[in-house]
């Protein structure tokens, strides 16, 4: 390495310009996103939702377990907006809540199906001897249906919000590893990894600077995917009664209270299946707008 | 007349061998098919059904048990002294509730149509135990005396017979030609009477989802409702097509506290959940609006009816303040009180997620454990791992005292650890002479109850049923009676 002062000083100017060239990809990456219009429209459906989520205490008009016998199963009305349910609890506040609940656990599925993905998919590939070991085990676990491997984890481990996240962790980590196992082959096989294993990098560096920096991008949105599924995945399970177990308010255990009362009282399943399909939708709308616009084998066609 | 006939019921019955199952999915079925000896009538008295008579001797110890002559079993053979005897000596080894046959030293055959029963020692209580539809004593014939559980021809006397039995999805009965009719009576009464088959066919379909069930009721693919959600039925109030059958004395709903487990071990914090708890607002929740607030522990009205004798200050208190108190003084730490309950019977998760927010109101961490019924029944076994457990006691309170106190003594009692001051009451109350005697000792039962707190009575609630308006004569019983019914268009 140069030690003069005038190499060092341009080995700052060059790193200063290179920090530069990022923030500008990163702000025209923005004004890409925010031009496309479905990723628009899904963006301001997921803040809303996440911002519901967020101040669920502040917004909803009572607390969301609160029994009330005298005014069971009644329609929608001022006093409540969504109607009550047949405990007399308001369904508005209770889809508040759950609002949080569901997008909660859908975001900790998604988080950790990243982190756990990438590292399997990149040791995997990066570990050459790892590879058949690591990929049998997920084939393994891929034999079964997702959302099937997730119900009977989920009942196995038993009705809880954590095992919840860890039921469909497990049921949907399988496709992203593999996902990132594919994006991470074809970048190691680029002259940039190879000239920095040439320059000497260590194995951190390489896996970290230069093959998941420019593998990332179909992860994340694969991620979108594997999100919006959680959703409506820990809807399921709560419907089944594995998911988090009553009162508390998960999108999937208030559809499954008012399935009953489905010719009686409609508002009980249907605004919280509602909210699941906007909830969805929007993610899906953000996950289209990603793929079109950063996943480098779609824009490379356009 | 005639006519196919389906009844929809939410459960699947576990067994059709009717004496080894004391489950009401199976009765619902089982009591179409068979008899015994001697039944409970309308007024849950012991009636004759397939016995003439019984004669009990002065020292109370012989009970001789003419039978009744031509009653043909469902494969043509005549019921005989043999197959009596069979069929007792086989509810001794697998009945569910064999143990009501202890005081009963031996079954002998004295004629070809008739049995004696002889006692250990005199047991006043012994025929209305006889009579429990809970696990009924059935009579089948001898072939079958021997066979194990689950593994008997399900031939029966009763006026229809089991023709096809496809586990969760239905049970095909037909009528049974040959059925001898008890001309000793006007019709049907009770488990017992005159008996009428008007129907070719009665089908069992199991629809565990009640919107659907209610949907097919509607839509008349089903003729009677076992079970209707009280807001479908007061939806249906109205509609000319559906009659509903209201059936206020159905079961207790109760609270069960394990006192083998902290915190529930301490009797300071159980009293603490008996006076934190609103039965009003649970029950109106749990039973939609079909209940009584009873905190005796037998239907008001009935024989051994003590009222709301020693309940005072305790019942239906919701006092949150008073609970609060009593829980500094049982020194709770706010460990945790796991509700067990189930997802298949709604009155019990209804009530488990009422009760708890009452409790976490007064300040106790509750929290719910929804498993499926068979896993409920099963954790509930256990000594630990629960410290509540929601339930609806359908047939015992319908037997009255003996029933219910039966499951609340002995080796283990519903809370886990016996209670030795209830189970000498127990004997007592089984042993009483006059029905007197023994409401005196029910009575101190009942006060018991309400000093160690360890099952909660929370009230008495309601059954609904619905048909279709073409079903005619049906009256709301402890089973689906499907005889003495018939359809008209």
């Amino acid at each position: 390495m140069g030690a003069s002062a005038e190499g060092l000083d341009d080995g700052l100017s060059l790193r200063t310009e290179m920090r530069r060239a990022r923030r500008r990809r990163l702000g025209q990456l923005a004004l890409r996103l925010l031009n496309h219009r479905s990723f628009l429209i899904g963006f301001v459906i997921l803040v809303f939702f996440a911002l519901v989520a967020v101040f669920a205490d502040l917004i909803a008009p009572y607390l969301p377990n609160k029994n009330n016998y005298r005014d069971v199963l009644t329609p929608p009305s001022a006093a409540f907006w969504f109607g009550t349910d047949a405990f007399g609890r308001d369904i508005a506040s209770r889809v508040i809540h759950g609002t949080r609940v569901s997008l909660g656990i859908g975001f900790y599925v998604a988080l950790l199906t990243g982190i756990f993905g990438t590292l399997l998919g990149t040791l995997a590939c990066y570990v050459r001897w790892l590879d058949a070991l690591v990929m049998r085990t997920l084939d393994g676990l891929m034999a079964f249906p997702g959302v099937l491997l997730a119900i009977a984890l989920a009942s196995a481990l038993g009705p809880s919000a954590i095992n919840s996240i860890i039921a469909l962790t497990v049921a949907f980590m399988p496709r992203t590893a593999r996902v990132v196992r594919a994006a991470v082959m074809v970048v190691q096989g680029t002259q940039y990894v190879e000239a920095a294993q040439a320059a000497g990098a260590g194995h951190g560096r390489i896996i970290f600077r230069y093959i998941l920096a420019n593998a990332l991008s179909p992860v994340i949105v694969q991620l979108t995917y594997v999100f919006a599924v959680s959703v409506i995945a820990e809807a399921i399970l709560s419907f089944l009664g594995v998911g988090p177990p009553p009162p508390a308010p998960s999108l999937g255990n208030i559809i499954a209270d008012g399935r009953t009362y489905i010719q009686e009282a409609w508002w009980i399943a249907v605004f919280p299946g509602m909210a699941i399909a906007l909830v969805v939708l929007g993610l899906n709308l953000i996950g289209d707008g990603l793929r079109d616009i950063i996943d480098p084998r779609q824009s490379s066609q356009h | 007349m005639g006519g196919d006939l389906v009844v929809a019921q939410s459960s699947n019955p576990p067994s059709l061998d009717a004496m080894t199952s004391s489950s009401g999915a199976s009765r619902n079925i089982t009591m179409n098919v068979y008899e015994t000896l001697y039944g409970f009538n309308e007024k849950i008295e012991p009636m004759p059904i397939l016995a003439e008579t019984v004669e009990i001797s002065d020292d109370g110890l012989k009970y001789r048990f003419p039978l009744r002559k031509g009653v043909l079993f469902h494969n043509g053979k005549e019921m005989t002294a043999k197959d009596v005897k069979a069929s007792l000596e086989r509810y001794r080894k697998v009945g569910a509730t064999g143990s009501l046959l202890e005081p009963v030293e031996s079954i002998d055959i004295t004629g070809d149509y008739e049995v004696t029963l002889t006692m250990k020692r005199p047991t006043p209580t012994f025929l209305e135990a006889f009579c429990s539809p809970r696990a009924p004593a059935v009579i089948i014939p001898e072939e079958d005396g021997a066979a194990e559980v689950n593994k008997t021809s399900l031939v029966g006397t009763g006026p229809y017979k089991i023709v096809e039995f496809v586990p969760d999805s239905h049970v095909r009965l037909e009528r049974f030609t040959d059925y001898s009719q008890d001309t000793r009576y006007d019709g049907r009464d009770g488990f017992g009477g005159k008996k009428t088959a008007y129907l070719d066919s009665a089908t069992f379909r199991i629809i565990p989802e009640p919107g659907a069930a209610v949907a097919a009721l509607q839509a008349g693919e089903i003729q009677i409702l076992d079970q209707i959600p009280v807001p479908a039925a007061r939806r249906l109030e109205d509609n000319p097509d559906i009659d509903l059958y209201e059936n206020l004395q159905w079961a207790f709903n109760v609270f069960i506290l394990n006192t083998n487990a902290p915190p529930t071990d301490n009797p300071k914090f159980r009293e603490a959940v008996q006076v934190a708890l609103n039965m009003e607002e649970i029950m109106g929740i749990s039973t939609e609006g079909l209940f009584n607030l009873n905190p005796g522990w037998v239907y008001p009205g009935t024989t051994y009816d003590v009222g709301d004798l020693a309940s005072a200050g305790y019942y239906n208190q919701a006092d949150t303040a008073r609970a609060q108190a009593l829980l500094k003084e049982a020194g709770y730490n706010n460990e945790e009180f796991t509700i067990l309950t189930d997802s298949n019977i709604p009155e019990h998760g209804r009530s488990a997620v009422v009760i708890a927010e009452q409790l976490k109101a007064a300040g106790i961490n509750a929290v719910i454990n929804q498993v499926d019924w068979p896993t409920a029944l099963k954790l509930r076994m256990e000594d630990t791992g629960w410290n509540g457990w929601t339930l609806q006691m359908g047939i015992e309170p319908y037997l009255g005292p003996v029933a219910i106190m039966s499951t609340l003594t002995g080796k283990r009692p519903h809370f886990v650890k016996n209670d030795e001051q209830l189970d000498g009451l127990y004997q007592e109350l089984i042993t009483g002479q006059t029905s007197e005697e023994r409401k005196a000792t029910f009575a101190k039962m009942q006060t018991r109850l309400y000093e160690t707190f360890s099952i909660i009575k929370v009230g008495d609630s309601g059954l609904m049923q619905a048909s279709r308006s073409s079903v005619k004569n049906f009256k709301s019983f402890r089973f689906p009676r499907v005889y003495d019914i018939w359809l008209e268009n």
